[in-house]
């Protein structure tokens, strides 16, 4: 079938949308949006068009051990009886570099899996870019492909306006967004499946709020090779 | 939540879900402690087994923590994009119950033996503390000031739309409830969705751009 048709497209956008679709069908048009922008910027309209009608639904409170058990699966076992990490005060009074360095620590110390040796992947800063801003990163990559961690190998000093957004580009077809990164300390990305299909990880230079249309529209200001 | 604005809401939570991208857990609870009524309404409305349902709840949220950062506020107002994930999470569940050898909607039992004719009035047919979907389509055809695009569409299309949405049926199980043929449902749902479409891009003047020329 040819999705990028903007007619199949709009109707299978609104059958999505609506949620008519089988589930083999539901399970492949899912698997076509991230690379199709056209597509997933159909089903957004979509989406949108239909919100009216979730308005009348009534809110139910989910049980109280639901957050525990959605903390479970997202960061492992909960620490024991005070959750010192969990305190707003406490994060409160760090910074956001802190919180950051912090937050990579407890996502290292709780995989679950015995513990596998992470990839790392050094970003040489670009001959494109080195005019605007020489950005080197070391990209650590967890061994289940599920956690990155950014850091920057020394201070960066953005232009007013400007930010970092990181990608994960395949071999073949359009770079993914892993969102925005810090210049100046590690950013952590979490994401099911870092890896699959990725040659490289690049960096590029975004307006603030970062890329717009979904790829990189400033340069590429680091590259490395997985 | 508190009574702010929509908009305010709208902006409070598109806050919370860009520190949510940089991995700030105190924000997710804070977004879980804002949404999570509003979206376990969502899915019990189209799964409305409660253990799967809370099941579902929890996806939902690992989703939402996962996918922070891929969410476009260009693209979307950030209590949409929160519903939608609940709602496609809710989908999948029942798509997944509905390969299990269960009943696939709480409709199924009255199926043995009756007809049609029996069948036309399912809609009518629940439980009196929970509206139907035909109810909650006219809720929300009055709140939101939509009855002269609800007029457009005859009583089957809306019929369509309404288990559609609010019961989460696939074409073939909703031509099943309507006691039709799978080709009458689908276009059905087609023009449905059509009409309403062309309607409310009208009415809203909704996002201008990009939606001309698709009317075919």
């Amino acid at each position: 079938m040819d999705y990028s048709r903007p007619h199949m497209a709009e109707k299978l956008a609104a059958e999505y949308a609506l949620g008519t679709l089988r589930a083999g069908a539901r399970r492949r048009f899912e698997q076509l949006l991230p690379a199709h922008p056209a597509l997933a910027a159909a089903v957004a309209r979509w989406q949108l068009r239909l919100q009216a009608l979730a308005s009348p639904v009534a809110a139910v409170q989910p049980p109280a051990h639901l957050w525990p058990a959605i903390q479970r699966r997202l960061f492992g076992a909960p620490a024991p009886a005070p959750r010192w990490w969990q305190r707003l005060s406490l994060w409160r009074g760090f910074s956001g570099a802190a919180s950051a360095v912090a937050l990579t620590a407890l996502v290292l110390m709780n995989q679950p899996q015995p513990v596998q040796a992470p990839l790392v992947i050094v970003m040489n800063s670009t001959a494109e870019g080195a005019e605007l801003v020489k950005a080197g990163f070391v990209a650590s990559v967890s061994a289940d492909g599920q956690a990155l961690v950014l850091m920057p190998l020394g201070p960066l000093t953005l232009a007013q306006g400007r930010a970092l957004e990181l990608w994960a580009v395949p071999a073949q077809g359009a770079p993914r967004s892993l969102g925005l990164v810090a210049g100046n300390s590690a950013t952590t990305v979490l994401r099911a499946k870092l890896l699959q299909n990725t040659a490289a990880f690049a960096v590029s230079l975004e307006p603030v709020g970062g890329s717009p249309t979904g790829v990189p529209t400033g340069p590429i200001v680091s590259a490395g090779q997985v | 939540m508190s009574t702010t604005t929509p908009i305010a809401r709208s902006q409070e939570l598109a806050a919370l879900l860009a520190r949510i991208a940089l991995g700030d857990r105190a924000a997710f609870e804070a977004l879980y402690r804002a949404t999570s009524g509003p979206l376990f309404g969502v899915v019990l409305r189209v799964n409305s087994n409660r253990g799967q349902a809370e099941e579902v709840l929890q996806e939902v949220y690992v989703n939402i923590w996962r996918a922070a950062a891929g969410y476009q506020a260009q693209q979307s107002q950030p209590l949409t994009w929160l519903t939608s994930i609940a709602r496609n999470r809710a989908i999948d569940s029942l798509r997944r119950r509905a390969t299990e050898p269960a009943t696939v909607s709480r409709y199924s039992s009255l199926d043995d033996g009756n007809d049609g004719e029996e069948q036309q009035d399912l809609l009518e047919k629940l439980p009196a503390d929970q509206a139907g979907p035909l109810e909650l389509l006219e809720q929300a055809t009055r709140a939101h000031a939509l009855e002269r695009c609800m007029q457009g569409l005859s009583g089957e299309q809306r019929s369509s739309l309404a288990l559609a949405y609010y019961q989460g049926l696939s074409h073939a199980e909703v031509a099943e409830h309507l006691a039709q043929p799978l080709g009458t449902v689908k276009s059905w749902v087609r023009r449905g969705l059509q009409s309403l479409k062309q309607c409310l891009d009208r009415a809203a003047g909704l996002l201008g751009t990009g939606t001309a020329g698709e009317s075919a």
